[in-house]
């Protein structure tokens, strides 16, 4: 068990901002939806860092994403 | 677009790796620094791919954004050698050469003289990404002796202050009083001034930064590989935090690069009179350009 990145994406989508794929050390993990204007996390790669989370909620004060548990796929 | 071959038709397209489709779909070659480079990083595919690098590294960030800033990733070959940079740089979609320790200079020497006689009619970027112990202890006579050649092409030293990967040793570069695993009473030497020296070995280029704003971090890499292809050797030191050596809880690595912009990695942008004159002219170019493409657009709008 480990944590992951999870994005509010009804929080995100209020703000025109990207600034948090922009800074994930991580390539083709957090990407943007431009249709539904909202971050999102690729979880298979993520490997919970929360630098996106700091970026989101100390940088920005928008607290968006927050570290969840990642759950076993069910088959 | 040089990469015309390797576009698969799309009957053998299922047949292939789903990585290699998405990148022949949505990478960025052949595309402009407008349309996939750092701005919108996050909303194509990028060159790099999944790397083993810790979790919240600081240089495999730093690798990403050099990836998607890269001005012509199909005509650039990049070089490494031993140390934890090259875990990601390998996985990118863009050549790789590996060699001896230390020895990546003495490589990019003549990789870029060859390319400027085999492709006189075309560009082709060489950049060299080794760490601090492969550039300024290990590999310290290659590099200077290929700055002092006037060797045209890019250096990037991804300065971790330690040796990462082999259990926290100190290198030139660690700061005085640094408390590693291997130096546990302190390193008791001076960080080497590494843009200084290349300022004095004949750089024409030389920036020091910590990678904190995108923009400044691309705009540097990218001036840099510009010079180093008409008029000489081009260096980059950049901060790039190792947060298992010196501790640093991988939320707070950003901070930690924000702290030591203010310290040790302040900004500082170097270049002779003839890189500024070749900066000049290509950026003001492009400002033309881009001036032309919006007056296009504006009475497109009109009629």
């Amino acid at each position: 068990m480990y944590y992951i990145a999870m994005v509010d994406a009804e929080k995100c989508s209020q703000h025109k901002c990207n600034i948090c794929t922009l800074y994930c050390p991580e390539a083709n993990t957090l990407m943007f939806d431009k249709a539904k204007n909202t971050s999102w996390v690729d979880v298979d790669r993520c490997k919970g860092c929360a630098l996106c989370v700091y970026v989101c909620s100390d940088l920005l004060n928008r607290g968006c994403i927050s570290m969840v548990m990642a759950q076993a796929k069910e088959a | 677009m040089s990469l015309k071959y390797m576009t698969p038709t799309e009957q053998f397209k299922k047949y292939l790796p789903k990585d290699y489709v998405e990148l022949v779909d949505y990478g960025p070659f052949g595309k402009s620094q407008d349309e996939a480079g750092v701005n919108n990083i996050g909303q194509f595919k990028e060159v790099l791919e999944e790397h083993p690098m810790c979790s919240g590294c600081l240089m495999a960030y730093f690798i990403r954004v050099f990836f998607a800033a890269l001005p012509n990733p199909e005509d650039t070959v990049t070089l490494g050698t031993a140390g934890c940079g090259r875990l990601a740089i390998s996985q990118a979609a863009v050549p790789f050469i590996y060699g001896n320790y230390g020895d990546q200079n003495a490589m990019a020497s003549g990789l870029s003289r060859a390319f400027r006689l085999r492709f006189p009619d075309k560009k082709k970027d060489v950049v060299t990404l080794a760490g601090d112990g492969g550039t300024m202890d290990i590999g310290f006579s290659m590099t200077m002796h290929s700055w002092i050649r006037g060797e045209k092409f890019t250096t990037i030293m991804l300065d971790n202050e330690v040796y990462g990967n082999t259990g926290g040793q100190e290198s030139g570069m660690s700061p005085q009083g640094a408390i590693l695993k291997m130096a546990p009473e302190g390193k008791k030497f001076e960080k080497m001034p590494a843009t200084e020296l290349a300022k004095t070995a004949g750089c024409v280029y030389v920036v020091r930064i910590s990678p904190t704003n995108i923009k400044k971090t691309a705009k540097s890499i990218k001036r840099a590989i510009l010079v180093a292809r008409e008029v000489g050797p081009t260096f980059i030191h950049v901060y790039t935090s190792c947060n298992i050596e010196y501790s640093i809880p991988t939320e707070e690595v950003f901070k930690d690069a924000k702290d030591q912009e203010k310290d040790r990695f302040s900004f500082e942008e170097y270049m002779t009179d003839e890189a500024r004159e070749v900066i000049e002219r290509i950026e003001g170019e492009e400002k033309k350009a881009k001036k032309a493409k919006k007056g296009a657009r504006k009475e497109e709008v009109v009629s």
